[in-house]
């Protein structure tokens, strides 16, 4: 169990999930609850919160990325998360390209600086 | 000696500052790399998606089992750093259903020579033999069957055979893409660490500083906010 390690785990649309599967990061099976979940025009909020959710609670996943799009929907979520692992990348999608000013991580690194800051 | 304290802990704050902003530089160029490869592979998905077809690149071809052929190991460093190593494992070929290699199966007659259309009468324990070997075959043909359900194998299996190269590129970008992200999560981390280290290192000099009174001209500034908090007190 030592040497074993971590999986990443991806919440996107068909087209990233499918890229990411072709990676080969996918885990299915009978025993065990899949490490990737496809957002779909009719996969609603809860869903895709409790899968986030469900993935942060897993001791085995170290990574987690997500479509800002779908990020997004789940903010509230994904702010609380403070831990190191998992970690949470955003990453663009086909319809949505990447907006670094709603990154959490971005936002919470250059948020820092106020103008007390420079006195 | 007052003054050189504050001149040091304003030079190490610089320093931390400095190698805040260079992290952030470094993680903003990965990210846009990494973007860019997550494009180029959506592109390649898309040539795929055009030459073979619309519903043969989607989830309805995902295996019903899988395993991860990528892992990730993790490792918390001094100073809560973090490290994230993806390790790739080769595709297997899982000994439990590939016992023998399946021979290249033969079309056509099994004798060389003009095919005869009167069969000669054998001996039937040669028919048998015969008979035998042939049945023997059918069981080989099953293994390859198996094999399909092998969780270990390339996703690019799941698609076909013969697959278009767009989709072998599609995989290549994935396949650095995931790399990618393990070295990004890390320098999110670090990123992190050292925007609370810089704040905290703001606060106590922030601290130190303000109940003294400087005489320096380069602290003038805060000499400014120094007599007005002790005004209001």
């Amino acid at each position: 169990m030592a040497g074993r390690g971590k999986l990443i785990a991806v919440i996107g649309d068909e087209d990233t999930v499918t890229g990411f599967l072709l990676g080969g990061i996918g885990e299915l099976n009978k025993n065990r609850k899949p490490n990737f979940l496809v957002v779909e025009k009719d996969t609603s909020i809860t869903e895709i919160e409790e899968t986030f959710k469900s993935f942060l609670a897993r001791s085995d996943i170290a990574i987690i990325l997500i479509n800002q799009f779908i990020a997004e929907m789940i903010r509230h979520a994904i702010d609380a998360h403070m831990q190191s692992i998992p970690a949470v990348l955003e990453i663009p999608s086909k319809e949505h390209p990447y907006d670094a000013s709603k990154d959490s991580i971005l936002r919470r690194a250059k948020g820092m600086f106020s103008a007390e800051d420079f006195r | 000696m007052g003054v050189l304290r504050e001149e040091e802990s304003c030079l190490l704050l610089d320093e931390k500052l400095l190698y805040f902003m260079d992290q952030l530089e470094l993680l903003e160029e990965k990210r846009k790399t990494l973007n860019s490869l997550i494009e180029q592979g959506w592109f390649s998905i898309s040539k795929a998606r055009y030459s073979m077809g619309n519903k043969q690149v989607s989830a309805l071809q995902f295996a019903n089992e899988m395993e991860p052929l990528v892992s990730v190991h993790v490792r918390t460093l001094e100073n809560d750093v973090v490290e994230f190593c993806a390790e790739r494992l080769s595709p297997k070929c899982n000994d439990k259903f590939v016992k023998e290699p399946t021979p290249i199966e033969d079309i056509g007659p099994q004798e060389e020579g003009i095919r005869r259309r009167k069969t000669t009468k054998s001996d039937p324990a040669e028919k048998k033999t015969s008979e035998d070997k042939s049945s023997e075959k059918c069981p080989e043909v099953n293994p390859g069957r198996k094999r399909d359900h092998n969780p270990q194998q390339d996703p690019l299996k799941w698609f076909g055979i013969l697959v278009p190269q767009s989709l072998k590129q599609a995989q290549s970008s994935f396949k650095q893409v995931i790399e990618l992200s393990a070295e990004i999560a890390a320098l999110q981390i670090v990123v992190l660490n050292a925007r609370q280290e810089l704040k905290r290192d703001l606060r106590n000099n922030d601290g130190s500083t303000g109940p003294e009174a400087n005489t320096s001209a380069g602290l003038n500034e805060k000499e400014a906010v120094v007599p007005s908090a002790n005004e209001s007190s």
